[in-house]
């Protein structure tokens, strides 16, 4: 079967992958670029484990033929962490304990990203519906959303010193 | 995975090319959030497929009294208007916010019950749909459209290439009962469109979700409380006539006896809901 070459921005970087057809964005991002935040959680958009930024908006990763993503910007978790220390919904989650096991974490973070960059002060109501395409487990998602609410606090606080 | 090409065309004619030259054969994908599930599970194991991503089919626009929607403009872009109210709130209820990111229009009329809740709204706004072949286009109302569990009038060398909404008075409620509030596949989903006129229904389409194969109107139901002014015996007429006529199912979501039970309840609430003390109220726009 013939290879392709695709090529798309990811973090800000031009990369090329060489792929069988209709390789998942998931697979390609996990597995030859070493971006392993994204899940290989339920490979049917159900858990969004795998949720990346795709020219901003939130998409399921495994649902994505990499071929779909060529020219378009690419942001995982990885692209969202500084080179030093903590993005401030890193931050965020870590103080909330908004995790438990860890593994939706990345999605959950990726989703709150772009939500903060859509909307910079959600109502509670508005945090809810955006996380509603992420599972977790263990935590019952109060913490997640209270992370996320004191992100939004963080963020406002900052602006009003700046 | 098993697919030697995957093919992005850039145009409806080379899209129409691509299904001329692969036939049945071709896979034709537009969001993904349908397919793609099938193909990472190995259920669907497709040797040559075309997603519609590129292929110019995204725009949406009003001309005159109608709203025209490229079959793969995404579900979160219905968000994003308020020509249509209902189908904003059909969109607001189905999914999640990444799968709305992905999912289209076109996509959701070849959603499988209990999904497809956008297709329901569209079924009772009157939609009609432009399939596009060799030998031009043809429109096909939506109630024609489906023609059983995942068959449609489309013939296989036809695609799909856009949905039009006539923008009319009326009144309208769209209801949607899951398991959870949010994120979740309907054990029934119910979209009403009415006619007033002196407070008296002129005229009534009330659609069904996850309620049959396909969506579908719900004729009885219809007939029942058209003349009416929506007094509670002509609204609880329309609710049994919906859960009698209406081809309920089993499935992960809910049985055949409790869907039934429910297609009559959020009948009833959603026709209710739009009997005020006056008779029914004229919505803004359809």
């Amino acid at each position: 079967m013939d290879k392709v070459i695709v090529t798309f921005e990811l973090a800000g970087r031009d990369v090329d992958v060489m792929v069988s057809p209709m390789t998942t964005l998931q697979s390609v991002l996990r597995n030859q670029l070493g971006h392993t935040a994204v899940k290989d959680g339920c490979r049917q958009g159900g858990c969004g484990s795998c949720t990346v930024l795709v020219d901003g908006e939130p998409m399921m990763s495994c649902l994505l033929p990499v071929e779909d993503v060529a020219g378009r910007s690419v942001i995982t978790l990885e692209g969202i962490t500084p080179t030093d220390g903590l993005h401030p919904i890193q931050q965020a989650f870590l103080d909330a304990n908004g995790y438990q096991c860890g593994y939706c974490t990345p999605g959950m973070i990726v989703v709150a990203k772009a939500l903060l960059d859509h909307n910079p002060s959600p109502s509670r109501d508005e945090v809810v519906d955006a996380l509603s395409g992420n599972v977790c487990r263990c935590t019952g998602y109060l913490p997640i959303i209270e992370a996320i609410e004191s992100a939004v606090r963080a963020a406002g606080q900052q602006e009003a010193r700046a | 995975m098993t697919v030697t090409s995957y093919f992005l065309p850039d145009s409806v004619p080379e899209a129409l090319g691509l299904l001329e030259t692969h036939g049945s054969s071709l896979l034709v994908m537009a969001g993904g959030t349908v397919a793609m599930p099938l193909i990472n599970e190995g259920i669907s194991l497709p040797g040559v497929v075309m997603g519609l991503r590129r292929a110019g089919l995204d725009r949406i626009e009003r001309v005159g009294a109608e709203l025209r929607i490229g079959a793969t403009v995404t579900l979160t872009r219905l968000l994003d208007q308020d020509t249509v109210p209902m189908l904003r709130q059909a969109a607001g209820r189905t999914a999640s916010w990444s799968i709305r990111n992905m999912g289209t229009v076109g996509g959701n009329l070849f959603t499988p019950p209990p999904g497809g809740d956008v297709a329901v709204a569209l079924l009772a706004l009157d939609a009609r749909v432009t399939l596009t072949g060799p030998r031009g286009d043809r429109t096909v109302p939506l109630s024609e459209f489906w023609t059983g569990f995942m068959t449609s009038d489309l013939r296989p060398d036809e695609l799909l290439t856009s949905i039009t909404v006539p923008i009319e008075p009326g009144a309208t409620t769209f209801v949607k009962f899951g398991r959870k509030h949010a994120n979740t596949p309907a054990v029934v989903t119910v979209a009403v469109h009415l006619a007033v006129q002196g407070g008296t229904v002129t005229g009534a389409r009330i659609a069904l979700g996850a309620a049959g194969p396909h969506p579908m109107r719900a004729p009885g139901a219809e007939a029942a409380i058209t003349g009416s002014a929506l007094e509670p015996e002509a609204v609880g007429e329309a609710a049994a006539a919906a859960a009698r006529e209406c081809q309920a199912f089993t499935d992960g979501v809910a049985s055949e006896w409790y869907r039934r039970r429910m297609v009559g309840v959020f009948v009833l609430r959603a026709l209710t809901e739009l009997a005020q003390p006056a008779g029914p109220a004229i919505g803004g726009g359809a």
